[in-house]
Protein backbone atom coordinates (compact mmCIF):
# COMPACT_ATOMS: atom_id res chain seq x y z
CA UNK A 1 0.00 0.00 0.00
CA UNK A 2 1.28 3.88 -0.74
CA UNK A 3 1.49 6.25 1.46
CA UNK A 4 -1.50 7.56 -0.73
CA UNK A 5 -3.34 4.79 -0.29
CA UNK A 6 -3.13 4.97 3.49
CA UNK A 7 -3.98 8.58 3.67
CA UNK A 8 -6.69 7.97 1.60
CA UNK A 9 -7.49 5.11 4.17
CA UNK A 10 -7.53 7.27 7.15
CA UNK A 11 -9.28 10.20 5.19
CA UNK A 12 -11.99 8.16 4.62
CA UNK A 13 -12.09 6.44 8.18
CA UNK A 14 -12.36 10.35 9.43
CA UNK A 15 -15.54 10.86 7.22
CA UNK A 16 -17.53 8.23 7.38
CA UNK A 17 -17.03 7.12 11.30
CA UNK A 18 -15.98 10.48 12.63
CA UNK A 19 -12.88 8.12 13.42
CA UNK A 20 -10.77 10.38 16.18
CA UNK A 21 -8.24 7.16 16.53
CA UNK A 22 -7.50 7.47 12.38
CA UNK A 23 -7.41 11.26 12.84
CA UNK A 24 -4.57 11.38 15.14
CA UNK A 25 -2.93 8.83 13.00
CA UNK A 26 -2.84 11.29 9.98
CA UNK A 27 -1.82 14.07 11.84
CA UNK A 28 1.14 11.94 13.33
CA UNK A 29 1.99 10.55 9.95
CA UNK A 30 2.19 13.93 8.33
CA UNK A 31 3.19 16.68 11.29
CA UNK A 32 6.64 16.64 10.95
CA UNK A 33 6.92 16.61 7.25
CA UNK A 34 4.19 19.47 7.02
CA UNK A 35 6.17 21.90 9.63
CA UNK A 36 9.17 21.36 8.15
CA UNK A 37 7.50 22.32 4.75
CA UNK A 38 5.94 25.10 6.96
CA UNK A 39 9.38 26.70 8.45
CA UNK A 40 10.72 26.70 5.09
CA UNK A 41 8.65 29.30 3.85
CA UNK A 42 7.82 30.98 6.94
CA UNK A 43 10.95 30.88 8.95
CA UNK A 44 9.50 30.51 11.93
CA UNK A 45 8.51 27.32 14.36
CA UNK A 46 5.73 29.06 16.11
CA UNK A 47 4.01 29.28 12.75
CA UNK A 48 5.35 26.57 11.71
CA UNK A 49 3.00 24.89 14.13
CA UNK A 50 -0.32 27.16 14.13
CA UNK A 51 0.38 26.25 10.23
CA UNK A 52 0.10 22.39 10.64
CA UNK A 53 -2.97 23.14 13.49
CA UNK A 54 -4.67 24.86 10.56
CA UNK A 55 -4.51 22.41 7.85
CA UNK A 56 -5.91 19.72 10.37
CA UNK A 57 -8.62 22.29 11.06
CA UNK A 58 -9.74 22.29 7.80
CA UNK A 59 -9.44 18.35 7.86
CA UNK A 60 -11.62 18.04 9.99
CA UNK A 61 -14.18 20.90 9.27
CA UNK A 62 -14.26 19.60 5.32
CA UNK A 63 -13.82 15.74 5.73
CA UNK A 64 -16.45 15.00 3.99
CA UNK A 65 -15.01 16.33 0.54
CA UNK A 66 -11.40 14.86 1.32
CA UNK A 67 -12.70 11.57 0.63
CA UNK A 68 -12.82 11.93 -3.44
CA UNK A 69 -8.99 13.51 -3.44
CA UNK A 70 -6.72 11.43 -5.96
CA UNK A 71 -3.42 12.94 -4.52
CA UNK A 72 -3.78 13.44 -1.29
CA UNK A 73 -0.36 14.11 -0.15
CA UNK A 74 -0.40 16.71 -2.55
CA UNK A 75 -3.48 18.15 -1.72
CA UNK A 76 -2.06 18.41 2.13
CA UNK A 77 1.32 20.53 0.59
CA UNK A 78 -0.57 22.51 -1.75
CA UNK A 79 -3.07 23.11 1.45
CA UNK A 80 0.29 24.37 3.33
CA UNK A 81 1.90 26.31 0.85
CA UNK A 82 -1.70 28.35 0.20
CA UNK A 83 -2.19 28.73 3.83
CA UNK A 84 1.80 29.85 4.44
CA UNK A 85 1.37 32.09 1.45
CA UNK A 86 -2.03 33.73 2.99
CA UNK A 87 0.70 34.41 6.27
CA UNK A 88 3.56 36.52 4.36
CA UNK A 89 0.43 38.21 2.73
CA UNK A 90 -0.90 39.32 5.28
CA UNK A 91 2.64 40.47 6.93
CA UNK A 92 3.65 41.75 3.68
CA UNK A 93 6.52 39.56 3.56
CA UNK A 94 6.25 39.21 -0.17
CA UNK A 95 9.77 38.30 -0.70
CA UNK A 96 9.13 34.90 1.09
CA UNK A 97 6.80 34.00 -1.70
CA UNK A 98 9.58 32.98 -4.08
CA UNK A 99 10.84 29.30 -3.48
CA UNK A 100 14.37 30.01 -4.06
CA UNK A 101 13.65 32.03 -0.44
CA UNK A 102 12.37 28.60 0.83
CA UNK A 103 15.04 27.13 3.43
CA UNK A 104 14.71 23.67 3.48
CA UNK A 105 16.52 21.03 5.81
CA UNK A 106 17.15 18.04 4.93
CA UNK A 107 17.40 15.40 7.68
CA UNK A 108 17.50 11.81 6.91
CA UNK A 109 21.16 12.15 5.75
CA UNK A 110 21.95 12.85 9.73
CA UNK A 111 22.33 9.37 10.36
CA UNK A 112 24.63 6.82 12.78
CA UNK A 113 27.47 5.36 10.18
CA UNK A 114 27.36 1.97 11.60
CA UNK A 115 23.83 1.79 11.15
CA UNK A 116 24.49 2.64 7.72
CA UNK A 117 27.44 1.33 7.23
CA UNK A 118 29.45 3.75 5.77
CA UNK A 119 32.41 6.04 7.46
CA UNK A 120 31.65 8.87 9.56
CA UNK A 121 34.18 10.53 6.81
CA UNK A 122 31.93 9.51 4.21
CA UNK A 123 29.14 10.89 5.68
CA UNK A 124 30.34 14.06 7.30
CA UNK A 125 31.24 14.90 3.31
CA UNK A 126 27.34 13.57 2.22
CA UNK A 127 25.69 15.78 4.76
CA UNK A 128 28.33 19.13 3.37
CA UNK A 129 27.33 18.27 0.05
CA UNK A 130 23.36 18.23 1.05
CA UNK A 131 23.78 21.37 2.83
CA UNK A 132 25.26 23.18 0.05
CA UNK A 133 22.44 22.37 -2.88
CA UNK A 134 21.10 25.57 -3.94
CA UNK A 135 17.77 26.23 -2.09
CA UNK A 136 15.74 24.88 -5.21
CA UNK A 137 17.58 21.39 -5.65
CA UNK A 138 17.68 20.92 -2.07
CA UNK A 139 13.98 21.30 -1.76
CA UNK A 140 13.08 19.16 -4.22
CA UNK A 141 15.42 16.98 -3.17
CA UNK A 142 13.71 16.35 0.48
CA UNK A 143 10.40 16.64 -1.24
CA UNK A 144 10.98 13.56 -2.88
CA UNK A 145 13.17 11.60 -0.78
CA UNK A 146 12.07 12.50 2.28
CA UNK A 147 8.51 13.41 2.16
CA UNK A 148 7.78 10.74 -0.08
CA UNK A 149 6.18 12.91 -3.12
CA UNK A 150 6.37 12.13 -7.06
CA UNK A 151 7.78 13.87 -9.61
CA UNK A 152 4.63 15.06 -10.73
CA UNK A 153 3.49 15.80 -7.48
CA UNK A 154 6.33 18.41 -6.70
CA UNK A 155 6.22 19.87 -10.38
CA UNK A 156 3.02 20.85 -9.22
CA UNK A 157 3.35 22.46 -6.02
CA UNK A 158 6.09 23.96 -7.19
CA UNK A 159 4.72 24.87 -10.90
CA UNK A 160 7.78 23.68 -12.62
CA UNK A 161 8.08 20.93 -15.56
CA UNK A 162 8.56 17.39 -14.73
CA UNK A 163 11.43 17.91 -16.38
CA UNK A 164 13.00 20.45 -14.08
CA UNK A 165 12.41 18.12 -11.37
CA UNK A 166 14.00 15.10 -12.85
CA UNK A 167 16.90 17.41 -13.86
CA UNK A 168 17.45 18.67 -10.45
CA UNK A 169 17.39 15.32 -8.54
CA UNK A 170 19.91 14.18 -10.88
CA UNK A 171 22.16 16.92 -9.69
CA UNK A 172 21.50 16.26 -6.40
CA UNK A 173 22.42 12.75 -6.48
CA UNK A 174 25.37 13.13 -8.76
CA UNK A 175 26.87 15.42 -6.18
CA UNK A 176 26.17 12.87 -3.51
CA UNK A 177 27.56 10.84 -5.68
CA UNK A 178 30.89 12.54 -5.83
CA UNK A 179 31.01 12.28 -1.92
CA UNK A 180 31.77 8.44 -2.80
CA UNK A 181 35.19 9.24 -4.19
CA UNK A 182 33.91 8.12 -7.70
CA UNK A 183 33.19 10.73 -10.48
CA UNK A 184 32.01 8.64 -12.98
CA UNK A 185 35.45 9.89 -15.29
CA UNK A 186 35.25 6.87 -17.95
CA UNK A 187 31.74 7.76 -19.24
CA UNK A 188 32.23 11.64 -19.14
CA UNK A 189 33.73 11.30 -22.36
CA UNK A 190 31.50 9.72 -24.09
CA UNK A 191 28.07 11.39 -25.81
CA UNK A 192 25.10 10.17 -25.92
CA UNK A 193 23.79 9.24 -29.30
CA UNK B 1 22.67 14.79 -22.92
CA UNK B 2 26.23 13.31 -21.82
CA UNK B 3 26.46 9.90 -20.60
CA UNK B 4 26.76 11.03 -16.72
CA UNK B 5 23.91 13.35 -16.91
CA UNK B 6 21.91 9.86 -18.72
CA UNK B 7 23.45 7.87 -15.98
CA UNK B 8 22.72 10.31 -12.90
CA UNK B 9 18.42 11.00 -14.49
CA UNK B 10 18.15 7.24 -14.71
CA UNK B 11 19.54 6.58 -11.26
CA UNK B 12 17.55 8.86 -9.05
CA UNK B 13 14.87 7.95 -11.21
CA UNK B 14 14.81 4.60 -9.79
CA UNK B 15 15.69 5.82 -6.45
CA UNK B 16 12.64 7.69 -6.44
CA UNK B 17 10.43 4.86 -8.01
CA UNK B 18 9.73 6.99 -11.15
CA UNK B 19 11.46 4.72 -13.46
CA UNK B 20 9.83 3.07 -15.98
CA UNK B 21 10.47 -1.00 -17.11
CA UNK B 22 12.50 0.35 -20.22
CA UNK B 23 14.43 2.87 -18.08
CA UNK B 24 15.24 0.51 -15.64
CA UNK B 25 16.75 -1.51 -18.53
CA UNK B 26 18.61 0.76 -19.78
CA UNK B 27 20.24 1.88 -16.63
CA UNK B 28 20.48 -1.72 -16.11
CA UNK B 29 22.75 -1.73 -19.24
CA UNK B 30 24.66 1.75 -18.74
CA UNK B 31 26.10 -0.33 -15.22
CA UNK B 32 27.26 -3.80 -16.83
CA UNK B 33 29.58 -1.36 -19.27
CA UNK B 34 30.56 0.13 -16.44
CA UNK B 35 30.82 -1.97 -13.00
CA UNK B 36 33.44 0.58 -11.51
CA UNK B 37 29.88 2.61 -10.68
CA UNK B 38 28.55 -0.45 -8.44
CA UNK B 39 30.51 0.87 -5.53
CA UNK B 40 29.03 4.35 -5.16
CA UNK B 41 25.78 3.14 -7.03
CA UNK B 42 25.25 0.24 -3.83
CA UNK B 43 25.78 2.87 -1.12
CA UNK B 44 23.58 5.65 -2.81
CA UNK B 45 21.27 2.97 -2.73
CA UNK B 46 21.82 2.24 1.22
CA UNK B 47 21.62 5.99 1.83
CA UNK B 48 18.68 6.15 0.02
CA UNK B 49 16.53 3.30 1.85
CA UNK B 50 17.64 4.21 5.21
CA UNK B 51 14.81 5.89 7.40
CA UNK B 52 15.68 7.72 10.63
CA UNK B 53 13.71 5.76 13.64
CA UNK B 54 10.92 8.18 13.79
CA UNK B 55 10.49 9.26 17.59
CA UNK B 56 6.75 9.86 18.03
CA UNK B 57 7.26 12.07 21.65
CA UNK B 58 7.21 15.05 20.07
CA UNK B 59 4.22 14.63 17.69
CA UNK B 60 1.83 13.34 20.28
CA UNK B 61 2.30 16.55 22.15
CA UNK B 62 1.85 18.70 18.72
CA UNK B 63 -1.26 16.82 18.64
CA UNK B 64 -2.36 17.68 22.30
CA UNK B 65 -2.12 21.11 21.53
CA UNK B 66 -3.90 21.46 17.97
CA UNK B 67 -6.77 19.84 19.84
CA UNK B 68 -6.56 22.31 22.83
CA UNK B 69 -6.11 25.00 20.24
CA UNK B 70 -9.02 23.75 18.10
CA UNK B 71 -11.22 23.99 21.73
CA UNK B 72 -10.19 27.31 22.04
CA UNK B 73 -11.16 28.40 18.88
CA UNK B 74 -14.24 26.64 19.22
CA UNK B 75 -13.97 23.80 16.99
CA UNK B 76 -16.39 21.25 17.77
CA UNK B 77 -14.24 17.82 17.97
CA UNK B 78 -16.34 16.07 20.36
CA UNK B 79 -14.80 14.75 23.33
CA UNK B 80 -10.90 14.95 24.57
CA UNK B 81 -9.71 11.28 23.82
CA UNK B 82 -8.47 9.58 27.43
CA UNK B 83 -9.47 12.79 29.55
CA UNK B 84 -13.10 12.07 29.87
CA UNK B 85 -13.84 8.36 29.68
CA UNK B 86 -17.55 7.65 28.63
CA UNK B 87 -19.23 4.20 29.36
CA UNK B 88 -19.13 3.40 26.04
CA UNK B 89 -15.30 3.98 25.69
CA UNK B 90 -14.27 2.17 29.23
CA UNK B 91 -15.99 -1.00 27.72
CA UNK B 92 -14.33 -0.89 24.46
CA UNK B 93 -11.00 -0.63 27.11
CA UNK B 94 -11.72 -3.64 28.73
CA UNK B 95 -12.76 -5.58 25.52
CA UNK B 96 -9.15 -4.29 24.26
CA UNK B 97 -7.56 -5.51 27.18
CA UNK B 98 -8.95 -9.29 26.95
CA UNK B 99 -7.54 -9.00 23.51
CA UNK B 100 -4.30 -8.05 24.84
CA UNK B 101 -4.09 -11.36 27.09
CA UNK B 102 -5.51 -13.63 24.79
CA UNK B 103 -2.80 -12.04 22.09
CA UNK B 104 -0.39 -12.93 25.35
CA UNK B 105 -1.62 -16.51 25.98
CA UNK B 106 -1.36 -17.21 21.99
CA UNK B 107 2.01 -15.72 21.56
CA UNK B 108 3.00 -17.89 24.78
CA UNK B 109 1.99 -20.52 23.56
CA UNK B 110 4.29 -20.26 20.01
CA UNK B 111 7.21 -19.54 22.42
CA UNK B 112 7.04 -22.90 24.40
CA UNK B 113 6.18 -24.37 20.59
CA UNK B 114 8.91 -22.97 19.08
CA UNK B 115 11.24 -23.70 22.48
CA UNK B 116 10.14 -27.27 22.54
CA UNK B 117 10.69 -28.04 18.57
CA UNK B 118 14.69 -26.30 18.99
CA UNK B 119 15.17 -28.51 22.08
CA UNK B 120 14.61 -31.00 19.37
CA UNK B 121 16.47 -30.22 16.71
CA UNK B 122 19.90 -29.76 18.65
CA UNK B 123 19.54 -33.41 19.22
CA UNK B 124 19.04 -34.43 15.87
CA UNK B 125 22.03 -35.19 14.38
CA UNK B 126 20.81 -33.93 10.71
CA UNK B 127 20.73 -30.59 11.88
CA UNK B 128 24.38 -30.98 12.30
CA UNK B 129 25.42 -31.91 8.79
CA UNK B 130 27.75 -29.84 6.54
CA UNK B 131 27.67 -28.39 3.00
CA UNK B 132 31.01 -28.41 2.12
CA UNK B 133 32.22 -26.44 -1.45
CA UNK B 134 35.51 -26.68 -2.46
CA UNK B 135 37.91 -25.28 -5.74
CA UNK B 136 40.49 -26.93 -7.36
CA UNK B 137 43.58 -25.15 -7.88
CA UNK B 138 43.32 -23.56 -11.13
CA UNK B 139 39.67 -23.13 -11.15
CA UNK B 140 36.68 -20.82 -9.33
CA UNK B 141 33.51 -20.94 -8.28
CA UNK B 142 30.35 -19.22 -7.63
CA UNK B 143 28.20 -20.31 -4.36
CA UNK B 144 24.57 -18.74 -3.28
CA UNK B 145 24.15 -19.07 0.52
CA UNK B 146 20.69 -20.38 1.28
CA UNK B 147 19.98 -16.47 2.65
CA UNK B 148 20.73 -15.29 -0.93
CA UNK B 149 24.12 -14.11 -0.32
CA UNK B 150 26.94 -14.87 -2.89
CA UNK B 151 30.29 -16.27 -2.41
CA UNK B 152 32.68 -16.59 -5.06
CA UNK B 153 35.74 -18.94 -4.03
CA UNK B 154 39.01 -18.67 -5.57
CA UNK B 155 41.09 -21.48 -6.85
CA UNK B 156 42.50 -24.44 -3.87
CA UNK B 157 39.91 -22.83 -1.36
CA UNK B 158 36.86 -24.75 0.72
CA UNK B 159 33.53 -23.00 2.19
CA UNK B 160 31.68 -25.26 4.65
CA UNK B 161 28.25 -24.19 6.57
CA UNK B 162 25.97 -26.60 8.45
CA UNK B 163 22.59 -27.73 7.19
CA UNK B 164 20.49 -25.32 9.51
CA UNK B 165 22.48 -22.48 7.75
CA UNK B 166 19.94 -19.19 8.18
CA UNK B 167 17.79 -20.50 10.71
CA UNK B 168 19.03 -19.36 13.74
CA UNK B 169 22.15 -17.89 12.82
CA UNK B 170 24.49 -17.55 9.52
CA UNK B 171 27.90 -19.43 9.95
CA UNK B 172 30.21 -20.32 7.66
CA UNK B 173 33.83 -21.05 7.71
CA UNK B 174 36.35 -20.29 5.12
CA UNK B 175 39.98 -22.02 4.12
CA UNK B 176 41.53 -20.51 1.15
CA UNK B 177 40.29 -17.02 -0.77
CA UNK B 178 36.18 -16.19 -1.09
CA UNK B 179 35.17 -13.15 -2.35
CA UNK B 180 31.59 -12.55 -0.29
CA UNK B 181 28.54 -10.36 -0.80
CA UNK B 182 26.14 -10.74 2.01
CA UNK B 183 22.35 -10.22 1.78
CA UNK B 184 21.68 -7.47 4.94
CA UNK B 185 19.97 -8.95 8.05
CA UNK B 186 20.54 -6.89 11.30
CA UNK B 187 19.09 -9.94 13.45
CA UNK B 188 21.38 -12.89 12.02
CA UNK B 189 24.55 -11.72 11.45
CA UNK B 190 27.26 -13.50 9.23
CA UNK B 191 29.91 -14.94 10.78
CA UNK B 192 32.99 -16.28 8.60
CA UNK B 193 35.40 -18.37 10.44
CA UNK B 194 39.32 -19.12 9.36
CA UNK B 195 41.74 -20.09 10.75
CA UNK B 196 43.33 -17.31 12.64
CA UNK B 197 40.28 -14.50 12.22
CA UNK B 198 36.41 -14.70 13.10
CA UNK B 199 34.90 -12.14 10.73
CA UNK B 200 30.98 -10.59 11.30
CA UNK B 201 28.71 -8.74 8.91
CA UNK B 202 25.28 -7.45 8.73
CA UNK B 203 25.29 -7.27 4.92
CA UNK B 204 28.20 -5.96 3.28
CA UNK B 205 30.90 -6.89 0.49
CA UNK B 206 34.57 -7.10 0.53
CA UNK B 207 37.06 -10.33 -0.14
CA UNK B 208 38.77 -13.02 2.55
CA UNK B 209 42.31 -14.18 1.70
CA UNK B 210 42.86 -16.94 4.24
CA UNK B 211 45.11 -19.75 2.84
CA UNK B 212 47.03 -21.92 4.81
CA UNK B 213 50.58 -21.42 3.10
CA UNK B 214 50.46 -17.94 3.28
CA UNK B 215 52.03 -15.71 5.57
CA UNK B 216 49.03 -13.23 6.42
CA UNK B 217 45.17 -13.43 6.38
CA UNK B 218 43.92 -10.76 4.60
CA UNK B 219 40.25 -8.99 4.72
CA UNK B 220 39.41 -6.16 2.10
CA UNK B 221 36.51 -4.31 2.62
CA UNK B 222 34.77 -2.70 -0.48
CA UNK B 223 31.65 -1.31 1.23
CA UNK B 224 29.80 -1.35 4.76
CA UNK B 225 30.88 -2.09 7.69
CA UNK B 226 32.78 -5.41 9.40
CA UNK B 227 33.90 -6.69 12.41
CA UNK B 228 36.98 -8.76 12.84
CA UNK B 229 37.97 -10.57 16.07
CA UNK B 230 41.82 -12.25 15.64
CA UNK B 231 41.23 -16.13 17.83
CA UNK B 232 43.65 -15.66 20.04
CA UNK B 233 42.89 -12.14 21.35
CA UNK B 234 38.95 -12.46 21.44
CA UNK B 235 38.59 -9.26 23.28
CA UNK B 236 40.11 -6.89 20.72
CA UNK B 237 37.60 -5.99 18.08
CA UNK B 238 38.62 -4.45 15.01
CA UNK B 239 36.10 -2.26 12.99
CA UNK B 240 36.66 -2.05 9.68
CA UNK B 241 35.79 0.68 6.98
CA UNK B 242 35.30 0.71 3.61
CA UNK B 243 38.20 0.32 1.28
CA UNK B 244 40.42 -0.73 3.87
CA UNK B 245 42.48 -4.27 4.43
CA UNK B 246 43.09 -5.98 7.52
CA UNK B 247 46.56 -7.81 7.43
CA UNK B 248 47.22 -10.51 10.21
CA UNK B 249 50.31 -12.43 10.43
CA UNK B 250 49.36 -16.21 10.15
CA UNK B 251 52.75 -16.91 11.15
CA UNK B 252 52.98 -15.13 14.59
CA UNK B 253 49.36 -15.91 15.64
CA UNK B 254 50.00 -19.58 15.39
CA UNK B 255 53.31 -19.10 17.37
CA UNK B 256 51.27 -17.92 20.10
CA UNK B 257 48.25 -20.17 19.83
CA UNK B 258 51.10 -22.94 20.52
CA UNK B 259 52.85 -20.61 23.29
CA UNK B 260 49.58 -20.34 24.65
CA UNK B 261 49.58 -23.75 26.48
CA UNK B 262 53.27 -23.43 27.77
CA UNK B 263 53.05 -20.19 29.50
CA UNK B 264 50.02 -17.83 29.80
CA UNK B 265 52.45 -15.29 31.35
CA UNK B 266 55.09 -15.13 28.10
CA UNK B 267 51.96 -14.78 26.05
CA UNK B 268 50.83 -11.47 27.76
CA UNK B 269 54.35 -10.23 27.42
CA UNK B 270 54.93 -11.01 24.01
CA UNK B 271 51.11 -10.12 22.39
CA UNK B 272 51.21 -6.72 23.81
CA UNK B 273 54.48 -5.17 22.04
CA UNK B 274 53.57 -6.96 19.08
CA UNK B 275 50.27 -6.01 18.12
CA UNK B 276 51.64 -3.04 15.72
CA UNK B 277 53.25 -5.96 14.08
CA UNK B 278 51.35 -8.97 14.15
CA UNK B 279 47.73 -6.85 12.64
CA UNK B 280 47.78 -3.52 10.12
CA UNK B 281 45.20 -1.42 8.31
CA UNK B 282 46.10 -0.09 5.29
CA UNK B 283 44.12 1.34 2.17
CA UNK B 284 43.11 -0.63 -0.43
CA UNK B 285 44.81 -0.88 -3.63
CA UNK B 286 42.51 1.48 -6.02
CA UNK B 287 43.37 1.13 -9.79
CA UNK B 288 43.33 4.95 -10.73
CA UNK B 289 42.08 3.71 -14.14
CA UNK B 290 38.65 2.93 -13.80
CA UNK B 291 38.11 2.64 -9.92
CA UNK B 292 37.99 -1.36 -9.77
CA UNK B 293 39.85 -2.40 -6.74
CA UNK B 294 43.25 -4.69 -6.92
CA UNK B 295 41.80 -7.16 -3.85
CA UNK B 296 38.68 -8.50 -5.86
CA UNK B 297 40.12 -8.89 -9.19
CA UNK B 298 40.75 -12.13 -9.39
CA UNK B 299 36.72 -12.74 -9.59
CA UNK B 300 36.68 -11.52 -13.02
CA UNK B 301 40.02 -13.42 -13.96
CA UNK B 302 42.54 -10.89 -13.11
CA UNK B 303 45.44 -11.57 -10.88
CA UNK B 304 46.64 -8.38 -9.99
CA UNK B 305 49.52 -7.80 -7.83
CA UNK B 306 50.68 -4.70 -6.14
CA UNK B 307 54.64 -4.40 -4.49
CA UNK B 308 54.49 -7.84 -3.76
CA UNK B 309 57.87 -10.18 -3.25
CA UNK B 310 58.26 -13.06 -6.18
CA UNK B 311 57.84 -15.52 -3.54
CA UNK B 312 54.50 -14.15 -2.49
CA UNK B 313 53.26 -14.05 -6.12
CA UNK B 314 54.83 -17.70 -7.07
CA UNK B 315 52.55 -18.95 -4.28
CA UNK B 316 49.93 -17.17 -6.01
CA UNK B 317 50.61 -18.89 -9.29
CA UNK B 318 50.39 -21.88 -8.07
CA UNK B 319 46.67 -21.95 -7.34
CA UNK B 320 46.31 -19.78 -10.29
CA UNK B 321 47.67 -22.28 -13.09
CA UNK B 322 47.85 -25.09 -11.04
CA UNK B 323 51.39 -25.63 -11.11
CA UNK B 324 54.42 -25.70 -8.89
CA UNK B 325 56.92 -22.95 -8.65
CA UNK B 326 60.42 -23.28 -6.87
CA UNK B 327 62.45 -20.54 -6.97
CA UNK B 328 66.12 -21.36 -6.29
CA UNK B 329 67.40 -17.74 -6.82
CA UNK B 330 66.88 -15.97 -3.12
CA UNK B 331 67.53 -12.39 -5.09
CA UNK B 332 64.93 -12.94 -7.57
CA UNK B 333 62.55 -14.47 -4.81
CA UNK B 334 63.02 -11.16 -2.71
CA UNK B 335 62.40 -9.34 -6.12
CA UNK B 336 59.40 -6.92 -5.38
CA UNK B 337 56.49 -6.51 -8.31
CA UNK B 338 53.27 -4.88 -9.44
CA UNK B 339 51.56 -6.09 -11.90
CA UNK B 340 48.29 -8.16 -13.82
CA UNK B 341 48.03 -11.05 -15.04
CA UNK B 342 44.81 -12.39 -17.18
CA UNK B 343 43.87 -15.55 -18.32
CA UNK B 344 47.24 -16.13 -19.97
CA UNK B 345 49.16 -19.64 -19.76
CA UNK B 346 51.69 -20.52 -16.84
CA UNK B 347 54.32 -19.65 -20.11
CA UNK B 348 52.89 -16.74 -21.06
CA UNK B 349 53.32 -15.30 -17.52
CA UNK B 350 56.63 -16.01 -17.18
CA UNK B 351 57.25 -14.57 -20.17
CA UNK B 352 55.70 -11.17 -19.43
CA UNK B 353 57.31 -11.06 -15.38
CA UNK B 354 60.56 -11.61 -17.40
CA UNK B 355 60.16 -8.09 -19.30
CA UNK B 356 60.52 -6.59 -16.13
CA UNK B 357 62.47 -8.82 -13.84
CA UNK B 358 65.41 -11.06 -14.97
CA UNK B 359 65.43 -14.41 -14.42
CA UNK B 360 65.25 -17.79 -16.29
CA UNK B 361 62.96 -20.32 -15.93
CA UNK B 362 62.57 -24.09 -17.09
CA UNK B 363 59.01 -26.02 -17.36
CA UNK B 364 58.76 -29.04 -17.04
CA UNK B 365 54.96 -30.74 -16.57
CA UNK B 366 53.28 -29.06 -14.17
CA UNK B 367 56.62 -27.93 -12.56
CA UNK B 368 58.52 -24.54 -13.13
CA UNK B 369 62.16 -24.27 -11.87
CA UNK B 370 63.14 -20.24 -11.57
CA UNK B 371 66.51 -19.35 -10.93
Amino acid sequence: MTENDEIKRLLSAIAFQNDQAAYKELFILLHNRLKQFGYAILKSNEEAEELVSDIFIKVWEKKEKLTTIESPLLYFYTTAKNLAFNRLQKQKRLQSLKPEEWLMQVNSIYLNPEELMMTAEMLNKIKRAVNDLPPRCKLIFKLVKEDGLKYREVAELLQLSVKTVEAQMAIALRRLGKCMHIELKTAAVRSLH
Amino acid sequence: MSYQEFFWVLFSKKLSNEATTSELKELENLIKDYPEWQYAIQNLEDLWKHQKAKDYGHEEDAYMLHIHRMKELGIPFGEMPDSVMPAKSKKRRILWYSAAVAAMLIAGFFLIGSFSAKNKKSQTPIAREVNEISTRPGSKSRVELPDGSIVWLNAGSKLTYNKDFGIDKREVTLVGEGFFDVTKNKEKPFIISTASINIKVLGTVFNVKAYSEDKQTETSLLHGSIEVTIKNRPSDKIILSPSEKLIVENRITSVEANGFKKNKEQIIRTTIPDINTLVSISKLNYSPADSSVAEAQWINNKLIFRDETFSDLATQMERWFNVSIEIKNEKVAQERLNGTLETETITQALDALQITTSFRYEKTGNKVIIQ
